[in-house]
Order: C-alpha cells, then structure tokens, then sequence
C-alpha cells in the first residue's frame, strides 16, 4: 500500500526518504507531466517525461538513488531549453558513461563486445536502448528473460540496419519457430512466475553484454563452442546435440537437407491425401442424391 | 494382423424376454470397442496439447494452454498421453502378432488385390456405370483407414520419442534427427487430424447411409440386413452358406416390398 501510495506523496512534495531523495519530487513537477519532450539542435527530439510512479519500482529508485545521482548537478531551477548534446545519439552515449561511473565492470565487458565496439555508430546500441533507464528491472526477472526476443529483435528485425552488416532479420521468426521460442511465447503471454523454468531466449546463447560476432573465436555461438553453451542448461548434452538446433538457418537442399525432405514429403502428401479422399467423399454424396431423386 | 473377434456369432435376436428384434451381428469385440475408445479419447487429448504448440501464434493456442495451466503443464499432459498412446499400439501389435502365430484369426485387414479392383469398382459405382462391389469383413475404405492409423501411429509415437528424450537420441544419431522428427511429428499430426476430421466423420457421421451416428463401433452389434447390405461375402462365411453371387447379393440387399436404406446404393 505505502509503495502504491508514495508516488503519490512525491508528486504531492512530501519527501520519502527511504526510497528517494527529496529532490525527485521537485524534478518531478515539471517533468511528471507526460508528454514534455525537447527537440535537439541535430534534428527530432527527446522524451523528458519521467513516470514517477514506474521509476519508484525501478532497482536504482529500489536501491535509494534520487534523479541527481545521474543527472549530476542538476537543480529544480536549472535552465530550461538547454541540452548537453545535439543528437540522439550523442545522449544515449553520455548516459552510458553515466551507467559506466557505477556499473565499471559491464562497460569494459562491453566495449568488448560487437554492440560496443563503435559508440559513436547509432546503429549499435547504448545502455539505454536495451534497458528503460528511469524503469530498471532486477536482470533475473523471469519478465525480464522473456522480453529479449522482443528487445533483440527490436534491431534486428530491421532490414535496413541489417542489411548494411549482413545480418538476417529471420533469426527472431527461426527461434521463434523452434521448440524454445515456442515455450517463451506462451510463458510471455501466460502468467510466468520466478519460479516458471524458462526456455532459452536469445541471451542464453549469445550472453549479454559479451556478445561477439559469429565468427569471433570467443563466441559462444560458434560451433567449437557451442556444445558447451547448449550444456550450461541441457546437462550432459553429447557432442552431436548442438546439431539440432538449425543456427537460425531455414531447412533448404543445402542446409538441413534432411528436415527440408521431410517438409516437401508433407508438402505433396497431404493435399495428395486429403483431395484424394475429398474426390471420393464428393462423388459418394452426387450418386446418393442422384439416387434419392430418381 | 487385425485385432478380429475369434469368431464373430451370429445372434437370433431374441432377447431376454423372448421377444423378436431385428436379428443381430456381432461385428466387433469388447475389447476392439474398448481399444476404440481409448485411442479415440487419447487422439482428441493429444490433438488439444499437441496443436497449440504447432499453432502458437494463434489466439485460440494461447487459450487452450491457459486451460491446460500453462505451457508446461500442457507438455505433460501430453507427454503422458503420447505414453499410454504407445503403450495400446504395442499392445495392439503383440496382440496381431501372437493371432497371427497362433493361426486363431483371419488376417481381414491384410490388403489383398481385391481391395485394389474394389476400389475402382466403387468409383464406378458412384459414377453410374458398374454395380456396388460386394464387400467381406472390411471395406478397402477401412482398410486404408486402419493401415493410415497404424503407420500413423508409429511415425507419431517414434518421432515422438526422438523429441522428448533428445540427450539420449543425439548420443547415438546425428543431431539433425530432431528437428527432422519434429519436421514429421507435426506434419503427421496435422495430416491425421485432417483425415480424421473429413475422411472418418464423413464415413460415420454424415454418410447419407449411416447419417447421424454409426453406432456399431460402440454397441459392437449390426443388424442382420445391414450385415448382408454392407459384408455379404463374411455373412455368407459366418453362416456357412457359400458366397453370393452378385443377383442374390444385390437381391437380397432389397427384398420385395420394403426398400432398405440406400436402395442397394452402397
């Protein structure tokens, strides 16, 4: 009840101190109203509408950090109008440096990483465009685990962001057509719980903030290492298990051309079978009542 | 190969209090209607479980797997069913097996080159321009439909096995077993459901000659002149009499006065 209520007294100016500072209350009079947005020197604009209510349950409000411990130096009567970087872009890379001033470790891992190799290209993602800033949830969340199909997909989805890497935009519908797609669709639109046992989603394989292209050898996709990425859930897997899994390529003559002969026998047979049996069915109906009329 | 009673009896159809009824046949056994009816119930379970996850993008999947509890629970319901599914079929094939050791039943299930000319007799029938074959124990019709069944039945059960234990699978086969098993698991599934649904509720629902229901499959028993109409060549064996020709058959199946169903349509 207090939790649902505080939100409440914070836009009312009454200070929470166990969750907030009091300044969040202040911050929150003006950008509490939805909607405000400001527009950037290089073109389209910026949210600056904060939901109280959603980052009071964020893990930073949770952990007692106020609106000033990222946005440092700001104070209830700074200038309005004025922002500290002209793009998109150049925001979301100011703020992960903000993220990298606490969470250290994760920034190095990812700088590392394909998505952090190149901060200044706006196709890669910040911290920011994976996770909801003013609205952090605990990473072990089973919502959380369930979301990254959606989250991934997001970009990589996207034929023109793809296409300049040659990257597929099928490897979310391949994943989703397999076994473990299938599962983290119905346990995303059904009530999973933490204690739901999840089906892999795209981070499971690929790992998080350490994820390399395909062909790096630190990859854990690659195919030297993948048996072991298959073994941290599927104890025991033997060496051949990872063939099973068709690496997000579609069943054709030249890859899985065993899964691809089985679909063109289904393909033939069954509208052979059914028009077939559909043809008898017909001709049996036409002679009864042919009959009975006569 | 098919499970037959040993000797189907021919009944006077004089029941208890002495009474006349139409005379009967005793067209399956107890444990034929049995095995029927569980492979019925466990068909339509698997089916419930089995779609939504090929169909998981569908709304109606999403509320079929809510009734069920959730994914999971879905899974295991038919998981369970898939076993017990397995267990009829071996049961159904040891019992084939040892009749056809033991020499205690005919094979009527077996295809033989009758059932070929029969088919294309009965096409002729339904175009006009030949008679209705004369049929024994089972119909080519039912034939194809116990053979679809029964290959069915292995594909479904063998694939099935391969996907739910792929630890074990891929520890002797090559990994690209399972999704070829999945490949066929689903497709066989969807063919069966689909020849099912029009080919079997067709034949015992809305076949004009049967129409609504088809109960012997459940009562076990026919009567006499639907017997003689539908497998004069097996009546005449049960009876002792030799097999018919075509004018007594196709008399018979229309006595003098009363017109039977169909008129000797089928």
């Amino acid at each position: 009840m207090l939790r649902h209520l505080l939100p409440v007294l914070a836009l009312l100016g009454v200070a929470a101190p166990a969750l907030a500072a009091d300044g969040d209350a202040a911050c929150l009079e003006c950008h509490g109203e939805p909607g405000m947005t400001a527009d950037l020197p290089g073109g389209g604009s910026v949210p600056l509408f904060v939901d109280g209510k959603q980052f009071q349950a964020s893990v930073h409000a949770q952990q007692g950090m106020s609106c000033t411990d990222c946005h440092a130096g700001m104070t209830p009567d700074h200038a309005t109008g004025e922002l500290s970087a002209p793009t998109r872009r150049a925001l979301s890379k100011k703020s992960s440096e903000v993220c990298a001033s606490c969470h250290d470790q994760v920034a190095e891992t990812f700088a590392a990483s394909v998505h952090g190799s190149a901060p200044d290209n706006p196709d890669l993602p910040a911290c920011s465009e994976c996770h909801d800033v003013h609205r952090t949830v605990d990473t072990s969340a089973a919502r959380l685990a369930l979301q990254t199909p959606l989250l991934c997909g997001n970009c990589h989805t996207d034929e023109k962001r793809m296409k300049k890497y040659g990257i597929s935009t099928n490897v979310v519908e391949t994943y989703l057509a397999d076994f473990h797609g299938m599962v983290t669709t119905f346990q995303r639109e059904g009530a999973a719980d933490e204690r739901t046992r999840l089906a892999a989603t795209c981070t499971d394989c690929h790992g998080v903030h350490d994820i390399r292209k395909t062909d790096d050898p630190a990859s854990r996709v690659i195919a030297a290492n993948l048996l072991q990425t298959c073994q941290r859930c599927h104890e025991g897997a033997p060496p051949m298990f990872p063939q099973a899994w068709l690496s997000h390529w579609e069943p054709s003559p030249k890859r899985a051309p065993a899964v691809w002969a089985v679909l063109q026998f289904y393909r033939f047979m069954i509208p052979f079978m059914m028009g077939g049996l559909l043809l008898q069915i017909g001709l049996h109906v036409w002679r009864s009542a042919r009959k009975k009329t006569r | 190969m098919s499970a037959d009673p040993r000797t189907p009896a021919v009944r006077t159809g004089a029941n208890a209090e002495g009474e006349s009824a139409a005379p009967q046949i005793v067209r399956f056994s107890r444990a034929q209607r049995i095995e029927h009816v569980l492979v019925m119930v466990l068909f339509v379970t698997l089916c419930v479980t089995g779609f939504p996850q090929k169909f998981y993008t569908q709304r109606w999947a999403e509320v079929l797997v809510g009734a069920f509890g959730g994914i999971d629970q879905t899974r295991l319901i038919h998981h369970l069913a898939g076993y017990v599914l397995a267990i009829v079929t071996v049961i159904h094939f040891a019992s084939a097996l040892a009749a056809m050791l033991t020499r205690s039943r005919p094979f009527s299930m077996m295809p033989t080159r009758k059932d070929f000319e029969d088919v294309f007799r009965q096409l002729r029938h339904y175009l006009g321009t030949d008679r209705q074959p004369l049929y024994d124990r089972y119909t080519y019709k039912e034939k194809f439909e116990y053979w679809g069944l029964v290959m069915g039945n292995v594909i479904m059960i063998t694939t099935g096995f391969v996907l739910a234990f792929p630890l074990q699978v891929t520890a002797l086969l090559p990994g690209v077993l399972i999704p070829a098993a999945k490949m066929a698991h689903s497709n066989e599934g969807l063919m069966a459901l689909m020849v099912i649904t029009f080919w079997h509720m067709f034949n015992v629902h809305l076949n004009p000659e049967t129409f609504p229901i088809d109960k012997v499959i459940f009562t076990g028993k026919m009567s006499r002149e639907r017997y003689a109409h539908e497998h004069p060549l097996e009546l005449a064996r049960l009876e002792g009499r030799p097999p018919p020709s075509e004018e007594d058959a196709h008399a018979a199946a229309a006595p003098s006065g009363v017109a039977p169903r169909g008129e000797g349509d089928r």
